[in-house]
């Protein structure tokens, strides 16, 4: 369930799937969708590439989970609960079990590393010892131990990036969603951050990362699902069809 | 309830932002200047209208032909009412030496009157706390008097200056609803631009799950600083002004109207600060409605 409203536990829950996405429908013109119908279902604890042409409806797609927009029709269904149906006053709660990386790092440039990465747990309003505690830990799995005071304005592209992954994982979330977090990277700190995500997942975080980027596909085998034509094709089609009798190719 | 965070985002917003909001300021404070000074005059009106109120004396005109013993008989009648405190009878030679002495020095003109001019009169001290109907009574029954020719107890003056104040009341409440507007105004404006410069914060705020009223506490807690902030400023520029003015003034309007300036009440002030910051809480509030769109 989500953290801040409804049961903590639930055994039936806890064996669901993290993510499923049925029948979604999104379109921004009349005429011109980018989700007809996408299906998709995603377990806990996977690493899943979504990837496609740009205009596939990448972003959208993980846009809707976090719900800055709303499915046209369908549902996505996240830890057991309708995304869609969510009143406006439970979208925080719904984002604080979600962390999210851009392209574009989305940092405050005037706050500090610190500032930018305790926001998240400020929210939550835990003590600030926990919170001190909580972010240098963070921190240190980004490689930016001691570097809590440094203006975000100032930093490097890969260190901003840390800096958001940080902020991502801080809450301890059951889901990251990282929207091209390499875009904007040479391909060196692409991988490298591509291995942060790697150890987020390893700790047993479920991660979608939206690329167009091929060659970091193919670092390591990962499921990879491709938007196209809006709908999400699963590359290691059947599989998923085999073991949960759910559509994941039309 | 303002938490540690809140008060924290809202003193670093502000330091960040502090030409915005010093701007902000000081434009509140000229806007609740006009207020304050309003309210200052009022507050003055108000004293002399008391000092007067009960002025606590009438003088009673006798006619021309009012003899000596019309005169002792209407003293000794005026000593019995408890109320009265004192009686003095003034010649018309006596009341023109008063009126020259005072008024008409250097003044040709009015040196020239004749002593017919100056009725002579009888001038009653009254007890401040005789209640007007009383007094109107004793008036009415003074007038009915062959030796009386007229009698004024300055009640008509102190009514004028009563409705000068209800003026100056009407007055102040109006420029209260003109502060009230510009200080919306002011404030929602320095409000829009604190959040279009603090964009990228609320959007980050919103993404980790910030509820609105979590985003939206540390902006109305700006804008209400900014309001209490302002008034603050025009007190403390009012009371310079007053200082100023009332060191030359003060003794000149002593001996004019009886009663020396006096400068805003301290629940007056107060209460000016209070509105500052609901106004500010208010409009930062009213400006914020678009941000759940964020």
């Amino acid at each position: 369930m989500l953290r801040g409203g409804g049961p903590r536990f639930s055994r039936e829950a806890a064996q669901r799937p993290i993510l499923v996405f049925e029948n979604i429908y999104k379109s921004y013109r009349q005429g011109a969708p980018v989700l007809r119908g996408m299906s998709m279902l995603i377990e806990r604890g996977e690493f899943v590439f979504i990837t496609g042409p740009s205009g596939s409806g990448k972003s959208t797609l993980l846009r809707l989970l976090y719900r800055a927009e709303t499915v046209d029709d369908g549902r996505i269904l996240f830890l057991g609960r309708d995304v869609a149906k969510l009143r406006d006053d439970a979208i925080p709660f719904l984002r604080r079990n979600i962390g999210v990386v851009f392209q574009d790092f989305k940092l405050v440039p005037t706050w500090t590393v610190y500032e930018n990465v305790s926001v998240a747990l400020e929210v939550l309003g835990l003590p600030h010892r926990l919170i001190r505690a909580r972010v240098g830990e963070a921190l240190q799995r980004v490689g930016l131990a001691g570097r809590g005071q440094d203006r975000a304005g100032i930093l490097s592209g890969g260190e901003q990036q840390r800096v958001a992954i940080a902020r991502a994982i801080v809450g301890e979330p059951a889901l990251i969603l990282a929207d091209e977090p390499t875009g904007n990277l040479d391909p060196q700190l692409a991988l490298d951050i591509l291995g942060l995500f790697d150890e987020v997942h390893a700790a047993g975080t479920t991660v979608l990362f939206a690329t167009h980027d091929r060659t970091l596909l193919e670092v390591r085998p990962r499921r990879v699902v491709v938007l196209g034509e809006g709908k999400a094709l699963d590359v290691r089609e059947g599989m998923l069809q085999e073991e949960y009798d759910y559509p994941v190719t039309h | 309830m303002l938490s540690d965070s809140t008060a924290r985002r809202a003193r670093r917003g502000m330091m960040r932002e502090w030409r915005l909001h010093l701007l902000s300021v000081c434009s509140l404070t000229v806007t609740f200047v006009c207020l304050g000074a309003a309210l200052l005059v009022v507050t003055n009106l108000r004293v002399v209208e008391q000092r007067w109120a009960h002025a606590g004396r009438a003088s009673v005109y006798m006619k021309e032909g009012a003899s000596q013993d019309d005169i002792d008989a209407l003293r000794n009648a005026l000593l019995r009412i408890p109320a009265v405190s004192a009686v003095r009878f003034l010649s018309s030679g006596d009341a023109r030496m008063e009126f020259g002495q005072h008024e008409i020095q250097g003044k040709s003109e009015l040196a020239a009157l004749p002593v017919e001019a100056f009725p002579a009169s009888l001038e009653v001290e009254v007890a401040p706390e005789m209640p007007d109907s009383e007094l109107a009574d004793m008036v009415g029954k003074l007038k009915q008097l062959p030796a009386v020719d007229d009698v004024e107890t300055y009640q008509s003056w102190t009514e004028r200056l009563a409705r000068l104040v209800r003026g100056g009341v009407a007055a102040s409440a109006l420029l209260a609803v003109v502060v009230f507007m510009a200080v919306l105004a002011v404030i929602a404006s320095t409000m829009r631009l604190a959040l279009q410069r603090r964009r990228t914060e609320v959007e980050v705020l919103k993404l980790v799950g910030a509820t609105d009223g979590f985003v939206k506490k540390p902006f109305v807690l700006e804008g209400s600083v900014q309001g209490a902030l302002g008034a603050v400023g025009a007190i403390g520029l009012l009371a310079i002004l007053f200082l100023l003015v009332r060191g030359k003034l003060d003794l000149e309007l002593a001996a004019l109207i009886g009663v020396e300036p006096t400068f805003l009440p301290w629940y007056v002030a107060a209460g000016m600060v209070a509105l500052g910051a609901l106004l500010g809480a208010m409009a930062a509030l009213a400006s914020l409605r678009k941000l759940v769109a964020i």
